[in-house]
């Protein structure tokens, strides 16, 4: 599951839409270095069946509820505006990924966010708990704020 | 800090987040049984300053930065500090390597380090985990990776790149040996500039470059996204560095050591 949440987090940072989440390439958000830091149980191999992969680990490292729940992360400041992030995890496995409120300032950016963005990074984070991978290099657009409440929303549901 | 798992005795991995450089650059370390983030703090504090330490010198947005100054000729190469000695002596180095497709000297509005310095400091600050007990580390700076070892009994991480011209799914996947970078002009428009004209081009929607130093593979990944199969041919000659270009048809051209993995299925 580690490689998930690390690949989770990995993709996540990495953005390639700049009409749209475009954190922290202006000099406020740069001299910032806020950090978090949490821990995760290591990686189950992944399973062949779809139906096996991503299940909760043994029941010695789990202690996440098989239950579906929804975490909102805390919102945070980006370039454009305030947004935080809601994630849903069934058992051990993300679910969901959205976007739970953004505040542009009525600048037009929360409707390419919605309509490009979110579709974009949700389907890498399910790409990345499939392929069993640990990061993904990409020329990379990264949205610190989406970063930032992700961690936050994985923290609230014990990744 | 959110330590859900710290009194947990088998191996963990240990997450960070460190908002830098105009970026975020995630930290994971995967750790022996014993070892977590109570061991993993004074690291994990060590390799936030090189970063944040190179954020100050070499940042172009903050107007008091020495890179900042030189530009503006405030200061000379003289005067600088020995890091940015060290960067421009490696920079002037990746040029002459990459047949000039990588100049710093050659961007608008004066010297600019840029795309060399974020590997590089990336490749500094996962040298703080070194000595650590830990199967492997990753240090991801917004999708150029710096790595060694790991997870727990494998020999190396998995990474995917991300596809240029479809940027949800992945080209490929890849066994990181060392470190990984990876440019494109998809990555904010047109940002990338030929330095044998000074204006935006690419040849490649992507390229990425393997090998042992995050900073010249970041250095070399931009000249072969900019100049294309010239670029890339040079690589052959270049030891422990492979590339991989994707071009705007979606066609793939690699160095004869780039080994690729298949890319598992959506599901």
């Amino acid at each position: 599951m580690l490689a998930t949440v690390a690949g989770l987090v990995g993709v996540l940072s990495f953005h390639t839409k700049p009409s749209s989440i475009s954190l922290g390439s202006l000099p406020g958000a740069s001299s910032s270095s806020r950090s978090t830091t949490t821990t995760t149980p290591p990686t189950q191999p992944t399973s062949s069946n779809p139906a096996t992969a991503g299940a909760p680990p043994s029941t010695t490292t789990s202690a996440v509820p098989s239950t579906t729940r929804t975490a909102t992360g805390a919102q945070v400041n980006y370039n454009f505006g305030v947004l935080s992030v809601t994630v849903t995890a069934s058992g051990k496995k993300i679910t969901n990924i959205g976007i739970a409120s953004l505040d542009d300032g009525g600048n037009g950016r929360s409707q390419a966010i919605d309509q490009q963005s979110i579709p974009m990074l949700e389907q890498q984070a399910m790409q990345a708990q499939s392929a069993n991978i640990q990061g993904v290099s990409g020329a990379s657009y990264t949205s610190a704020g989406f970063a930032q409440s992700l961690q936050s929303a994985l923290s609230k549901l014990g990744f | 800090m959110n330590d859900h798992t710290g009194k947990r005795a088998g191996p963990q991995v240990v997450h960070q987040l460190i908002e830098v450089m105009g970026t975020v650059v995630t930290v994971d370390l995967f750790c022996s049984a014993g070892v977590g983030s109570s061991e993993a703090a004074v690291p994990l504090a060590k390799a936030r300053a090189i970063l944040q330490r190179a954020d100050s010198l070499f940042s172009t947005w903050k107007n008091n930065s020495p890179m900042s100054r030189l530009r503006r000729g405030e200061i000379s190469v003289a005067d600088a500090p020995p890091e940015m000695v060290e960067v421009l002596e490696r920079c002037a180095e990746a040029r002459e390597i990459s047949g000039g497709w990588f100049d710093p000297w050659a961007m608008p509005g004066g010297v600019d380090p840029t795309g060399y310095v974020k590997g590089w400091a990336a490749q500094r600050a996962i040298g703080a985990f070194a000595a650590m007990a830990i199967d492997g580390a990753l240090v991801n700076a917004a999708g150029d990776i710096a790595s060694f070892g790991g997870p727990a009994g494998e020999r190396n991480f998995r990474v995917g790149i991300a596809d240029p011209l479809a940027p949800h799914q992945l080209a490929c996947v890849v066994d990181l040996a060392g470190a990984l970078a990876t440019s494109g002009a998809y990555e904010r428009g047109a940002h990338l500039i030929n330095p044998h004209t000074g204006l935006p081009s690419a040849l490649m929607a992507s390229a990425s470059v393997s090998g042992p130093d995050l900073g010249l593979a970041d250095a070399l990944a931009t000249a072969v996204a900019v100049g294309g199969v010239d670029a890339l041919a040079r690589l052959e000659s270049i030891d422990g560095y492979e590339a991989l270009g994707i071009t705007f048809d979606g066609s793939r051209l690699l160095t004869s050591g780039f080994v690729l993995q298949p890319v598992p299925e959506l599901r």
